[in-house]
């Protein structure tokens, strides 16, 4: 299975990263599905089809973790990811697979997207 | 004449007649006269009153002159006491009147005349006056000589209770005369200084502590003339050459001929104040540290982002895809800088070798055209290539910001020099790279040298950010290093150098896999900053 057949729903409350997110992973061949809060995530979710969740942290409402616990608490196997552009790691975090540095540049989110795949047993022919 | 001033003149005869008749002569001197019957009457007198003078017979019944004499002597009281005798002078009596050697002893023959009797007696009652009145300046001599005697141990007590005080206090209480010599040094000066008094007394005060003035020594004086008193701050050296900071009051003394220096030791103070001025810096970095990682992370992000899409967009021709590399490159720059100085994320790629020398020839290409521009010459010694395992974005980082303060510190031309040479394993120190940065720039005075290493502090105004050098020395600490500068003033030239030393043992740094190394690299904007 190749990253063209994965699904990667991509939450952020901000629309233009939002949409460079989305544009990028596209770019590498990832299916992107986006939702602009928690709340829209999990419906987009409870619909399947989704195979990891990209999610930014500080979100109105439910922040990324909010998101990722739920999510985990539900499905423990679905792969989750936390990015964040401040300095502090959100004190929950641990319940995301990843969290990646927003100033980490694209390479580090691709890789770090490869290896959360591969450890919940997707077999990638893309390599960060 | 008063009461007081009278005499007490006591005539003894046991003829009234003959009383009456000496009290008729002596009446005109106007003294108190005293009349008695009989010897035992005049002793009765004599106890009761001071008298100047007794008049009396010689012959009288039961107890005579001679025994009322005698009596009289034997008491202590009446030694002194004159005595006139009045009697038909025989031999044997004026023997025997000579025989009263003590006291002022006279006679009078019969009959009497009453002008020798009045002047007899007025010169015994005038003697006895004097002699009176001399007691009475004495004894008043003596109470003041007492009082006087008594004021002079109290200020003595006094004295002492405060040389005590002076002895007791913590501070350096000091006394020099006008030419700086020491007259007075207290236990607290021994404590603070550890010179003992005898050894300090006579000798010139500030050259001994090596005092260094807040401002110059006559402005001091001037101060001192005009108001009296100075306060300030000095540095001072030990016995044992230690320096102390000490908050410093002088007084001239009232009659201006000394100084009084009180001091106190507030070294440790400062340090405190320091260490506070400085963790409350760093807790405002880290507040602002947060502000900027989300305000600026976010965008950057973005940014980067577009700028990945744009790199291999068909639609770019060679040249614009060239530009949209710069762009990219530059970006990578300030994440890198946002990482490092927000704390967030190392690179989680390995350590290369890296040659310093290489390094340090493509920093200088970049400031070439600056230097060529501000006519900075450059001398370049490479004994060495330097080669250490690192990251090269942060070692570069390090030396682009000590070559490039460098050469901002010569705007209007001077000598950049470079050394990179190796470090010999010492006791203290481990082998290495040593990297020296000179310039004949601006210089770093030492108030600006404290804080050099301190987050947000510039010294270029706008133009700087007051992160450079702590972010270098962050680094270089990484790396097990140090970073250290001197700057002098040589033949009107200042020289300014900084010195890094990075060991040569491997570098490794741990890798980034989820959150305990984020974790603990939350913390490393502090740590950076120690």
């Amino acid at each position: 299975m190749g990253a063209d057949g994965i699904t990667i729903l991509c939450v952020d409350d901000e629309d233009i990263p939002r949409m460079l997110r989305r544009l990028i992973l596209q770019k590498q061949g990832y299916n992107v599905l986006v939702a602009s809060s928690g709340a829209e995530a999990l419906e987009v979710l409870a619909g399947g089809g989704i195979d990891l969740v990209l999610s930014d942290q500080m979100m109105p409402g439910m922040t990324g973790t909010d998101l990722i616990k739920s999510v985990k608490a539900s499905n423990p196997s679905m792969p989750a990811i936390l990015v964040s552009g401040v300095n502090e790691i959100p004190v929950d975090a641990a319940y995301a697979d990843r969290f990646v540095s927003k100033v980490g540049g694209p390479e580090l989110l691709f890789q770090s997207v490869a290896e959360v795949l591969r450890q919940y047993g997707h077999d990638l022919e893309h390599k960060a | 004449m008063n009461e007081q001033d009278q005499a007490n003149i006591l005539m003894v005869d046991d003829q009234p007649g003959k009383l009456m008749s000496y009290e008729a002569i002596l009446g005109p001197l106007g003294e108190n006269l005293i009349k008695a019957k009989s010897a035992r009457e005049a002793l009765d007198h004599l106890l009761h009153h001071d008298v100047a003078v007794v008049l009396m017979d010689v012959s009288m019944p039961e107890i005579d002159g001679f025994e009322l004499a005698d009596m009289m002597r034997q008491h202590p009281r009446f030694q002194k006491t004159a005595i006139i005798f009045i009697s038909a002078v025989h031999l044997t009596d004026l023997d025997r009147i000579k025989g009263y050697r003590s006291g002022a002893v006279d006679y009078i023959s019969v009959p009497v005349v009453p002008e020798l009797l009045r002047a007899k007696v007025g010169v015994f009652s005038e003697l006895h006056r004097k002699t009176r009145q001399l007691e009475r300046l004495n004894l008043e001599l003596e109470r003041r000589v007492e009082e006087r005697t008594e004021q002079l141990r109290r200020s003595e007590e006094k004295l002492r209770e405060r040389a005590d005080l002076l002895e007791l206090a913590t501070e350096a209480i000091m006394v020099r005369d006008l030419n700086g010599t020491l007259l007075y040094w207290n236990s607290g000066a021994e404590a603070l200084y550890g010179w003992p008094r005898e050894e300090v007394l006579g000798k010139p005060l500030h050259e001994l502590l090596q005092t260094k003035f807040p401002m110059s020594f006559l402005d001091i004086q001037a101060e001192l003339a005009e108001t009296g008193a100075w306060r300030g701050n000095l540095v001072q050296y030990t016995r044992e050459g230690h320096e102390v900071v000490v908050g410093c009051r002088k007084a001239l003394k009232a009659e201006g001929n000394a100084i009084l220096e009180i001091n106190r030791d507030i070294t440790s103070q400062l340090k405190a104040e320091d260490a506070l001025r400085k963790t409350e810096r760093l807790a405002a970095m880290g507040r602002v540290a947060g502000i900027i990682a989300h305000e600026i992370n976010n965008p950057l992000e973005a940014i980067t982002n577009t700028f990945y899409l744009l790199r291999d967009h068909p639609s770019l021709d060679d040249e614009a895809r060239y530009y949209a590399k710069l762009g990219e490159e530059e970006l990578h720059r300030v994440a890198h800088i946002t990482r490092q100085t927000l704390g967030f994320y190392r690179e989680s790629k390995h350590p290369v070798e890296v040659s310093i020398s290489t390094m340090l020839d493509e920093i200088l290409e970049l400031q070439m055209r600056r230097m060529e521009f501000d006519k900075v010459e450059l001398e370049k010694q490479y004994r060495t290539t330097g080669t250490i395992r690192g990251f090269p974005v942060e070692l570069k980082q390090v030396f682009l910001n000590l070559i490039g303060n460098a050469v901002q510190a010569m705007p209007d031309g001077g000598r950049l020099r470079l050394h990179v040479f190796e470090a010999p394993n010492r006791a203290n120190q481990r082998a290495g790279v040593c990297i020296s940065i000179c310039d004949t720039g601006t210089g770093i005075d030492a108030e600006h040298a404290k804080h050099l290493f301190e987050p947000f502090f510039t010294t270029k105004s706008t133009k700087g950010t007051g992160l450079g050098l702590w972010i270098s020395k962050g680094i270089v600490q990484k790396y097990g290093g140090t970073i250290r500068f001197r700057s002098v003033s040589l033949a009107g030239r200042n020289i300014t150098c900084f010195q890094v030393f990075l060991p040569e043992a491997e570098f490794e740094r741990p890798e980034v896999h989820g959150l305990p190394v984020g974790e603990e690299l939350a913390v490393a904007a502090v740590a950076h900053g120690s």
